[in-house]
């Protein structure tokens, strides 16, 4: 909080600004592009978790964290501001956070406690068998889900 | 603030002292991009909840609704480089090279712009292939049953009627059902339809009779084992919109359906033969009962009609499996239709793509038109407050599609 003069705040002093640079850009420019690739990565043929595919969300989702990190440190300049910082990015971020974690249990895993009727105008598996084999405790919910043998 | 201590009495010096380290209007932009967070947190949530909340195994995958991962991270690449030359900009403006700044804003602007041109691609792409994010647009239907048939029926059979009509027009007497008078009556007539037209009644005839109408029939008919009736529905269902994923097909030459089709066949030829000796031995009866009674007489002719219209469904149908053998993707794909298609959970997948890609383009082009107006200004370092700001909120719209992109595209 030692900068208090407002001509300052508005970037006209280039001398406070000596963080950044064209190398550190280009750097995490790279970063980012490998990281898309990486994510991109476990679309392709060569990932290794094709059957779990819960691996590949946790993975993708902490590639874009860091990704999101790298792009709010460095391009948005908060790695060299002030604490004010916190006060505007963590209560937000938690939140969110809070929020889309709160939404899973209740609303996100509702077809668990699907009633006979409700699952009468729901969207019909494509593959119940298989989908029946992954998780037993819908085979059940299914009912009468054991087509897709393919002849007419 | 100290002025005693300075022991300037004189006059009463005071000073403007901000609460934060920053200008106001970065201020307000930090204030504003954390709402955002929250914005766009809410609808990510709301996207993840209906994701996994669908039925298991109904989600579709990208290659279900005709999306192209590679061109998904394309668009995250362009992003990124747009990223780049905004935080360019800021130095540049900073460095006092007003022109070098206005340059790197171009280039920003240009990035932008190719974002939103391959979004409206990729729009478009939905929309030829039925998928709105609303009913009276929309041919997504959630599942195969009797209802999804007559809701293939119907624009068959406005089409059909429809060059039917123009074929009496012009002075032919329309097909029927089977399209079987057609040869005989062509010949006669002077005016008759263009070759494409032509071929496209005959099409429509065979889709109609041969595939939509035999699948409802088999599907309703009582004699039909439980499992077969919803299995000859799905599979009706794969015609119109294709194999789908994991029948990576299109590089060979043979239909997907191929082994099932001919399969099929081979059954029905069976059948046919079979109902053909039929079909012979009640003529012989007939002929011999000519002088006996009316009961038995009546009852020898409705055998024949039953057998005479079953084999009239199954030679229609061979016409179908003939066109069905023909595919290499799917109806809609290899004949330029528009026909419904059965898509799981595709209606709940296109309410939430259109909107969570939808409110990120919204963001964009706010950030394009900001753009524009920063290019037409002098970029001098008076200007780098103003730069900063809208180039923290364009990272901003990047970090969002940081996101958007591994959940849309790549889950």
């Amino acid at each position: 909080m030692s900068e208090t003069n407002p001509a300052n705040l508005d970037g006209h002093d280039s001398d406070e600004h000596g963080h950044g640079g064209l190398g550190k850009y280009l750097a995490v420019f790279v970063c980012l592009c490998v990281l898309t690739g990486a994510s991109f990565f476990t679309y392709s043929d060569l990932w290794p978790y094709k059957d779990t595919p819960a691996v590949g969300w946790i993975f993708m989702m902490a590639v874009s964290c860091t990704k999101a990190m790298l792009v709010m440190l460095c391009f948005m300049h908060l790695w060299w501001e002030a604490n004010w910082k916190y006060v505007l990015t963590f209560p937000a971020a938690l939140m969110s956070v809070f929020l889309v974690l709160m939404l899973i249990p209740d609303v996100g895993l509702r077809t668990r406690k699907y009633s006979e009727q409700r699952w009468q105008h729901a969207a019909e598996p494509e593959v119940p068998a298989s989908a029946a084999d992954r998780d037993p405790e819908h085979a059940e919910d299914h009912h009468d889900g054991t087509h897709a043998n393919q002849h007419n | 603030m100290g002025h005693d201590e300075s022991g300037h009495h004189d006059h009463l010096k005071l000073e403007y002292h901000p609460a934060l380290p920053m200008s106001n209007g970065k201020l307000i932009v930090w204030l504003f991009l954390s709402t955002e967070i929250m914005f766009f947190a809410g609808l990510i949530g709301t996207y993840v909840v209906l994701r996994f909340g669908v039925p298991t195994g109904t989600w579709p995958t990208p290659a279900d609704v005709h999306l192209s991962e590679p061109i998904g991270a394309f668009n995250t690449f362009v992003l990124i480089c747009s990223s780049v030359t905004v935080v360019l900009c800021l130095e540049a403006c900073r460095a006092r090279q007003a022109k070098m700044a206005k340059c790197w804003l171009f280039l920003t602007f240009l990035l932008g712009s190719v974002f939103l041109g391959v979004k409206l691609y990729e729009y478009n792409q939905k929309f030829a292939h039925g998928i709105y994010p609303r009913k009276p647009r929309s041919l997504i239907h959630e599942r195969a049953n009797l209802e999804y048939a007559a809701a293939l029926r119907f624009p068959l059979k406005a089409k059909r009627d429809k060059l039917d009509k123009k074929k009496a027009e012009l002075g032919v007497l329309p097909t029927t059902e089977n399209g079987e008078s057609q040869e005989s009556n062509e010949k006669q007539v002077e005016g008759r339809l263009e070759e494409s037209e032509e071929q496209d009644l005959k099409k429509y005839n065979q889709l109609l009779s041969g595939v939509v109408e035999w699948a409802e029939y088999v599907a309703t008919d009582p004699a039909t084992p439980e499992a077969e009736r919803r299995d000859v529905l799905v599979q009706l269902a794969k015609y119109v919109s294709g194999p789908g994923h994991g029948h990576g097909h299109a590089e060979t030459d043979v239909s997907p359906f191929a082994g099932q089709l001919d399969q099929e066949r081979a059954e029905l030829e069976a059948e046919q033969a079979r109902l053909e000796d039929e079909q012979r031995r009640l003529l012989v009866a007939r002929q011999n009962n000519a002088d006996s009674e009316a009961a038995q007489k009546a009852d020898i002719q409705s055998d024949l009609a039953i057998v005479e219209s079953r084999l009239k469904r199954i030679s229609h149908r061979m016409d179908g499996i003939g066109l069905l053998r023909e595919l290499k993707h799917g109806i809609n794909e290899d004949h330029h239709m528009h026909l419904p298609i059965v898509l799981p959970s595709g209606n709940m997948w296109a309410s939430t793509y259109f909107l969570l890609t939808g409110f990120h383009a919204i963001h964009v082009v706010v950030g394009l038109i900001v753009f524009a107006i920063g290019m037409c200004m002098r970029l001098g370092p008076e200007k780098a407050g103003f730069i900063e700001n809208t180039g923290l909120y364009w990272h901003f719209v990047d970090l969002v599609w940081i996101f958007l992109f591994p959940l849309l595209y790549l889950f």
